[in-house]
């Protein structure tokens, strides 16, 4: 072993390296992360979970439902939205004609195109998308041409990618969000969808804990599988339903005389999901929520 | 293949054995070439090991470029910059001022008060002689230094100005600037504080 030194100064060098990529350079880029503060508020994020969604985070992953949901929204691009919030004394038929001849220059006819295709059988209801463009000076100019024009509309910044058009989030999530998250668990499969934000999505325990209990009930061809064992099915209190007990469809219900009670861990793995809402604009996220038109 | 064959691949001439030899040249311009697209990509989408980049954003600058700026959060945004870039050195980015070198503009009467035609002349044609701000005299004189400023920029750092450290008064427009600068025509003389109390609000 005439090269030892060599070969065990090689190995700490290399092991060193991915230690300091690793675990060293994410510790001391994100080890001291606070509170921040949503984007054109006061208000600070993310906010403290109560204590059954603390409990619902463990419930979460003991039963391993990071498996098939991931928690982390992607986001290819941000994009600069022009939205019509009032048309003054407009008619919208009027106003559809005026929008054809606001890029009147060959270059721009891209822009045009998309903003007929976007007014296709409008109804004159505000507010509404007129075009979404990755240029800020497009946007701002057609702002004010139509200010000139008498219309008020608003520059909304908006995220884009496939995540985002299913509905799963406004923005990507960042290091942030999951600050009181121990542990994080972003996932690595999708076989459900991602649950970044389900308690923006369905903010209803009520509905969390039916479609724990039985998926198909709400979405009929679920995959999931039922979490039945967190539920109790018991024998009703002289004929009365408790006011927990969950109201299913006639195939889900239990037999006459019984109810269907979620079990403490049910609760608080429906609070932990229904703490789960990413949707705030943040410094690093940035996009207008849409609010802000009304 | 034949196990003749395969014995005639085999070295006939002893043991190997490792010897130092040059590395070949195309290995080490491959290994620079590869560093240096691997560095020019990373200038392009690392963002500088910047916490708040994320991708799609790479940059700070682009970042910044998406950030939310409308109605009048951007107005304050823009004032407060022109105001840190040209009132705070005297001022101070407090608004509290310096002894000796300028009034306080939080809390003062000239600032918060209801109309904005005094306030603009003080940056336009400047100020020489007393002024009382908060009950003290000061005599001194002050540079036309909104006088290069363009309009809006200008009703932005004054509307920061007048709506900052406590001061609650309402926005200056564009307008108002481009008003008091017509009435002052080309080269306005610095006035001084009792002039100024002359004058409309």
């Amino acid at each position: 072993m005439k090269s030892g030194i060599s070969i065990f100064i090689a190995t700490l060098v290399a092991l060193g390296a991915s230690w300091c990529g690793f675990v060293l350079a994410p510790t001391l880029q994100l080890g001291g992360a606070k509170q921040t503060v949503v984007l054109q508020s006061t208000d600070n994020w993310p906010l403290q979970r109560t204590g059954a969604a603390t409990l619902g985070l463990q419930v979460y992953r003991a039963y391993g439902c990071a498996a098939c949901h991931t928690e982390q929204v992607r986001q290819d691009g941000a994009a600069f939205e022009v939205t019509l919030t009032d048309l003054g004394t407009h008619k919208p038929d009027e106003f559809t004609a005026f929008a054809k001849s606001l890029f009147v220059l060959p270059e721009l006819a891209d822009y045009t195109n998309a903003m007929s295709d976007n007014l296709k059988g409008w109804n004159g209801g505000v507010p509404k998308a007129l075009l979404v463009c990755t240029d800020k000076d497009i946007a701002s100019e057609m702002g004010d041409r139509l200010k000139a024009a008498g219309v008020n509309s608003e520059t909304r910044i908006v995220a884009t990618g496939p995540d985002i058009t299913r509905g799963w989030g406004s923005r990507l999530s960042v290091a942030a969000d999951y600050l009181y998250d121990q542990p994080v668990q972003l996932g690595s499969l999708r076989a459900g969808p991602d649950l970044a934000n389900i308690g923006v999505r369905a903010p209803d325990a009520r509905w969390q804990l039916q479609h724990l209990y039985a998926p198909k009930s709400i979405t009929p061809g679920s995959t999931m599988p039922s979490f039945k064992f967190l539920f109790e099915v018991r024998p009703k209190i002289n004929g009365e339903a408790s006011p927990e007990a969950l109201t299913l469809p006639k195939e889900f219900a239990a037999e006459a005389g019984y109810e269907v009670v979620p079990k403490p861990e049910a609760k608080e793995l429906a609070a932990y999901l229904l703490s789960l809402k990413a949707n705030v604009p943040l410094y690093e996220a940035p996009f207008t929520p849409l609010a802000a038109t009304k | 293949m034949s196990d003749e064959t395969k014995a005639c691949s085999l070295p006939t001439t002893g043991e190997p054995t490792a010897t130092r030899s040059a590395a070949p040249m195309w290995i080490i311009v491959t290994t620079l070439l590869l560093l240096f697209l691997g560095g020019y990509y990373f200038d392009l989408h690392g963002g500088w090991f910047n916490a708040k980049v994320y991708s799609p954003y790479y940059s700070a600058e682009k970042l910044d470029a998406y950030q939310p700026q409308s109605g009048a959060a951007a107005a304050l945004a823009r004032g407060k910059r022109t105001y840190e870039a040209v009132c705070g050195i005297c001022h101070g980015t407090d608004g509290l001022g310096k002894p000796g070198q300028a009034p306080p503009l939080a809390g003062s009467e000239m600032v918060n008060c209801a109309g904005v035609n005094r306030l603009i002349h003080i940056p336009l044609a400047g100020l020489n002689g007393p002024i009382r701000v908060k009950g003290q005299d000061w005599g001194l004189a002050m540079a036309a230094m909104g006088a290069a400023l363009p309009d809006e920029d200008l009703a932005a750092t004054l509307t920061y100005i007048r709506s900052s450290w406590g001061n609650n008064a309402g926005p200056v427009t564009g307008d108002d600037v481009k008003k008091v600068r017509a009435g002052l025509g080309a080269s306005p003389q610095p006035m001084s504080g009792l002039q100024l109390l002359k004058m409309p609000e």
